[in-house]
């Protein structure tokens, strides 16, 4: 049978069949065939939605006594699919109690189905149990099976969505209610270090896309019994497990149910990734700011989730949803907390230089070349003219060209196969732009200004944020080189405006440079000491995070430092 | 108004600041320079102490009836008629306002900046903005006036730095030179100024946090940390420039960011000052749209502001541009007619207001306060 054709698409085949084929149409011009496959792929349609709606209705319906009937009902739902594996066998070798294991090959641990079909066939036999002595599933539970997650099944639906997220089902003759093994065992890629958020103190390891590990990576570094992590399941096809982490002594008010009720109103067919469920619960959907934090970091999720923030884990992706999220946090680094105070507050400022130059350099640059020359130094001025002598376009044309061959650069170094992506940039930034500039077709100081901006937005360390920052400098280039201090003005303050007005999660995206925060200030531009940052953000429950007097103070009596406190009896 | 909002004492502060900044060292102390020399200061000063008596004022009004702004109050002392008279009384300060605030927005872009671009080009930049601004409501203009706030103190610091090389105190004597019947009769330009603040304030009080225990103190806070930040420049204007100098400018702030340097290598940098300066006169625009837009949405019964922002832009657009195409137009509305339009309403308004509790003596119905 022909794989169905959505009508519209028919149509247009149809159409193109009958311009290319006079033949193939009627005297009147009018479509013959045209007709008859749109009224064939629509009756495929009707007949496939008939289908499903009958497997829906299966899905709802009770397991059956007979196994048979239950082998009948599983074919009709899963069809040929060549993966699904059933695999006979006779309870305590017992002709009498046939049954069944399914299982999606590849989904499973072999090992566990082994495991599981040993304990059927052979424990039995070896205990001396009859089949008429394990009267329900319970009993073979309980009494024959030694695999750690048993749970009893009794609706079809259950049994098979079970199956395909990597469960073995057992079917037994006789018996109104299957048995559910837990034997997830796919392969996965195992824990690595994060791609795309590096860091030189601190661990190295990342999220991967199981799910279970990831909540296992978080649990491994908070062994509070507090840490709760609540599952739902979103997508009707998918059926994409979801965990919502906390601490539920730390957790801010009300966020978790806000947290549930956001992603229990997500109705999609299937969540592939994590940025489908960001895009579905933010606070600000037509904002090109992320107002969810997304990271690779187990270390990431444990600091948030100690700060009384809320982690989602997503089945099949290695990234991680934070919220709420504030605007600084995507500046900030985990090296700032693991390297020395004066070395995080020091690599922070650098990375806040680095976030405004990659937001205003080329706009203010192009802003002061085109209209306020006058505002440069003399001796600077002369510089840049003489660079300028014998670029043929305007200072606003050339930076944007130069910023769109420098973001094409990029995403051609991202996408290609990496040992070409890096001969790409290479023969981009050197070969290309060194051409560029002795063709006169842009001035030296053009290229350093690009690329000291383009620098700058890879220090950012939030990948995602850095990309928001690229789309804002657009229209702040535009404006400057357009309308000069004017256009710039107008265009930052509006986005400023912006930044101010949206929110994360209740709590207002600039927090706590805007509304100020006295405490929070201990970590937002500087980083101070541990020993000083004894406060978790105001909306968290339990705001004490540390003891006090916590600053090392050497007993310098007898020379042995080892004392925290001030007697320094330790 | 369902959705009760509530901004801190400190961003009341820093509205206050940024809605007096702006112009008073852009173009009021060169009318003071006019009008009495080197005295100039000593006018500023007493603007700022009649400036603090009269937001005070003003607090006390509000302090009695809290949820209520002045239109508001209006109506809850004698009915719904006054509350559209004060609604139409503050529509017609925010557009006359909308004058002397285009005139200091405008001129120091387009005159030291942009000479070449169109006027309409200035007043559209700047009714974006403020609408947004405006749109987002009162809350983030709060918040934005607490970056201006900063802003201004960087302002500050950047000129003090770049001036002080030149200070000259001599240029400040001999005091008094003007006599003090003069002198205190100039400080009504910088009372003008503060008269914005009154008015922000008659509007802003009500959803302002714990305002009746800290309000008063936030509000006379706000003249006062704005008078010093007016007044350091008045002093420079005075002691660099001299008041000679300064009365010759229409923006004299401009002269003396200019004359200001850092070593010889920063030989120019009032266009870092201008664009910190840029969003306190952003938010003086702002705040202008949102009292014609509340006075009016008030006046029609609308429920909130969202539906009277455009034409409100709109009508001030008109107005602004009438008043700053011609600079001697500017000139004579800024120093003639102005402070002789926002003087009277915003000192008379307090008084006739809490003139009127007191003979009314009603307390407000608590159906009309929980309706607000």
């Amino acid at each position: 049978m022909l794989p169905p054709l959505p009508a519209g698409i028919a149509r247009i085949i149809a159409v193109i069949i009958a311009v290319s084929l006079p033949g193939y149409t009627n005297s009147g011009g009018e479509i013959g065939v045209m007709t008859g496959v749109a009224a064939d792929t629509r009756q495929i349609a009707e007949e496939n939605a008939k289908i499903a709606a009958e497997v829906q209705e299966m899905l709802k319906q009770p397991l059956k006594q007979m196994l048979k009937d239950n082998r009948a009902d599983i074919d009709h739902i899963m069809g040929s699919s060549v993966d699904f594996q059933k695999r006979d066998f006779m309870l305590c070798g017992s002709a009498d109690r046939p049954g069944i294991c399914c299982y999606v090959d590849g989904l499973v641990d072999t090992v566990i189905v082994e495991s599981i079909l040993k304990a059927l066939i052979v424990f039995g036999g070896e205990l001396h149990h009859e089949p008429d002595k394990l009267p329900s599933a319970e009993d073979i539970r309980a009494r024959l099976m030694i695999n750690a997650s048993v749970k009893p099944c009794l609706k079809l639906g259950e049994g098979i969505t079970a199956v395909m997220s990597g469960d073995t089902l057992v079917l037994i003759e006789g018996f109104d209610e299957g048995i559910l093994v837990s034997t997830k065992g796919w392969k996965d890629r195992g824990v690595e270090e994060p791609a795309s958020e590096n860091n030189v103190r601190g661990p190295r390891d990342g999220f991967s896309e199981s799910i279970r590990t990831n909540t296992a990576h978080v649990r491994r570094r908070i062994r509070d019994p507090q840490l709760r992590i609540d599952g739902m399941v979103i997508g009707t096809r998918s059926k994409t497990d979801i965990n919502i982490a906390y601490i539920a002594d730390l957790v801010k008010i009300g966020l978790v149910d806000e947290v549930k009720q956001r992603l229990g109103r997500i109705k999609i067919d299937a969540i592939l990734e994590s940025g489908y469920v960001e895009e579905m619960i933010e606070d600000a959907p037509f904002s090109p700011f992320n107002t969810i934090q997304s990271t690779e970091r187990p270390d990431k999720v444990a600091s948030a989730l100690l700060e009384g923030r809320v982690a989602i884990f997503i089945d099949n992706t290695p990234v991680v949803l934070v919220v709420p999220s504030f605007f600084w946090q995507f500046i900030q680094a985990p090296d700032d907390y693991y390297h020395r105070y004066w070395v995080g507050t020091f690599f922070r400022f650098v990375r806040y230089c680095a976030f405004m130059i990659s937001l205003v350099l080329p706009s203010i640059y192009v802003m002061l070349v085109s209209f306020h020359h006058e505002m440069i130094p003399t001796s600077l001025a002369l510089t840049i003219a003489s660079g300028r002598e014998v670029v043929p376009f305007p200072v606003l044309l050339e930076a944007l060209l130069m910023e769109f061959a420098f973001e094409l650069m990029r995403e051609a170094g991202l996408r290609m196969p990496k040992p070409i992506g890096q001969a790409v940039s290479i023969v981009g930034s050197l070969i290309i732009g060194q051409a560029a500039v002795q063709a006169g077709l842009v001035s030296p100081f053009m290229v350093i200004v690009v690329a000291i901006t383009g620098i700058s937005s890879f220090a950012i360390p939030s990948y995602s944020s850095s990309l928001a920052l690229r789309i804002f400098r657009f229209p702040l280039l535009i404006a400057s080189g357009l309308f000069g201090l004017l256009g710039f003005a107008t265009v930052f303050f509006a986005l400023l405006l912006h930044a101010l007005s949206i929110r994360s999660f209740g709590e207002s995206y600039l927090a706590p440079a805007s509304p100020f925060s006295r405490t929070a200030q201990r970590d937002m531009v500087l980083r101070l000491p541990m020993w000083m940052m004894d406060y978790r953000p105001e909306f968290a429950q339990d705001s004490v995070r540390s003891g006090e007097h916590l600053m090392p103070e050497p007993d310098k009596g007898n020379g042995n430092g080892k004392g925290n406190g001030k007697d320094g009896s330790q | 108004m369902t959705n009760k909002i509530y901004i801190s004492q400190g961003m009341l502060v820093a509205m206050i600041v940024n809605i007096i900044y702006v112009k008073a060292i852009g173009v009021t102390q060169g009318t003071l320079a006019r009008a009495v020399g080197q005295d100039m200061w000593i006018a500023t000063l007493l603007g700022i102490l009649q400036g603090a008596v009269m937001i005070y004022a003003t607090y006390l009004v509000v302090r009695a009836m809290p949820e209520r702004d002045f239109i508001g109050i209006g109506e809850a002392l004698l009915g719904r008629w006054f509350g559209i008279l004060i609604a139409l009384i503050f529509i017609v300060f925010f557009i006359a306002a909308f004058g002397p605030v285009m005139i200091t927005f405008v001129y120091h872009l387009k005159d030291y900046f942009l000479p070449e671009a169109p006027l309409w080009m200035f007043i559209v930049a700047a009714l974006l903005v403020g609408s947004l601004g405006c749109f987002y409501g009162l809350e983030v203009m709060g918040r934005i006036a607490l970056v201006g706030m900063a802003f201004i103190f960087m302002l500050n610091l950047l000129i003090t730095i770049g001036s002080t090389h030149e200070f000259d105190i001599r240029n400040l004597l001999p005091v008094f030179e003007s006599g003090v019947k003069r002198t205190a009769a100039a400080s009504l330009h910088y009372d003008a100024d503060c008269a914005l603040a009154i008015m922000l304030a008659a509007l802003v009080l009500p959803i302002v946090k714990d305002v009746g225990k800290k309000g008063s103190r936030a509000a006379v806070m706000g003249i006062v940390v704005s008078g010093i930040s007016v007044i350091m420049w008045a002093i420079l204007e005075s002691a660099v420039l001299s008041a000679d100098v300064t009365s010759q400018y229409t923006v004299s702030c401009m002269k003396l960011a200019r004359n200001a340097h850092i070593g010889d290598f920063l030989q120019r940098y009032e266009m870092i000052m201008i664009a910190l300066y840029s969003l306190s006169a952003l938010f003086q625009v702002m705040f202008c749209i949102y009292g014609t837009a509340e006075g009016a949405a008030r006046l029609f019964g609308l429920k909130n502001n969202k539906w009277t922002i455009i034409p409100s832009s709109i009508v001030l657009g008109f107005f602004g541009y009438w008043v700053i195409e011609d600079h001697f137009r500017a000139i004579d509305y800024l120093e003639h007619y102005w402070p002789f339009i926002a003087v009277p309403i915003a000192f008379g308004m307090p008084l006739l207001m809490l003139g009127l509790s007191i003979m009314v003596g009603k307390k407000p119905d608590v159906s009309a306060a929980a309706s607000k």
